[in-house]
């Protein structure tokens, strides 16, 4: 259940999602992924990417166009 | 509910209905259809000459009559010009709105080459294409314009080979 954190500020679309891609190869089973982003763009593509594989994805506004957001690998 | 308005994304159909009322009351307006990077290249070409170039003689300017006469207008009397310093004003209100108003930082150095040098390709790309993904494309498809659909082709090709410089160098 160990939990990871990018940092994906000041990186523009698709870069944060290509990465959490990327992370969550690397992750197991159970593992939480959080991605730090600011860019407002990756709201919709993360939605619809964890929509379509079924992935748990949280997203909290941190602060004023900073959000993270959370997944959670489950297969 | 106002801040959820102001706040959340759009869906692409809201964005895409939005976008061709606007265009279409741009066209009843103005006689041009939405375009931007004409309107970057007289501002280039503005501060060209008053360095005290005269970018006025090359053919791209001498040879059209509308681009000529662009040059002998300024930053606010060029419909174009107008329609860039529109855009701008318009992100800034929509990101004030939504409070979400930033200065985002350089993050590496390659982030800063591939976005000088993406800038550039993109710059000189759609002098020749005569036009970026609104003007040539977004613009010019409701014209009826062949042009915009050998757009849209390559833009996809493109983007295709893009995406996979991305992946490979930038990640």
């Amino acid at each position: 259940m160990a939990e990871t954190r990018i940092n994906c500020l000041y990186d523009n679309c698709p870069i944060p999602l290509l990465k959490a891609m990327q992370q969550l190869k690397k992750m197991s089973v159970g593992d939480t992924l959080v991605i730090e982003t600011d860019h407002s763009c990756a709201m919709v593509n993360f939605i619809e990417w964890t929509q379509k594989n079924s992935i748990p994805c949280e997203i909290v506004e941190v602060d004023n166009g900073e959000w993270e957001i959370i997944l959670r690998k489950v297969k | 509910m106002l801040n959820n308005y102001f706040k959340e994304p759009w869906s692409y159909t809201t964005g895409a209905v939005v976008l061709a009322f606007l265009n279409t009351m741009l066209f009843i307006m103005v006689d041009k259809p939405w375009q931007i990077t004409t309107g970057f290249t007289y501002w280039a070409a503005w501060i060209y000459q008053g360095l005290g170039g005269s970018p006025e003689l090359w053919p791209y300017f001498a040879e059209s009559s509308s681009r000529a006469q662009a040059l002998t207008q300024g930053f606010f009397s060029n419909d174009l010009s107008l329609m860039d310093f529109g855009i701008i004003v318009g992100a800034l209100l929509a990101v004030l709105l939504a409070s979400q108003f930033k200065f985002k930082k350089i993050k590496s150095f390659k982030q800063f080459s591939a976005a000088l040098l993406g800038g550039i390709i993109m710059g000189y790309g759609t002098r020749i294409a005569m036009g970026c993904n609104i003007g040539a494309f977004f613009s010019s498809i409701p014209s009826l314009s062949l042009g915009g659909w050998v757009f849209a082709v390559s833009a996809f090709l493109g983007a295709w080979v893009g995406g996979k410089v991305l992946i490979k160098y930038l990640l």
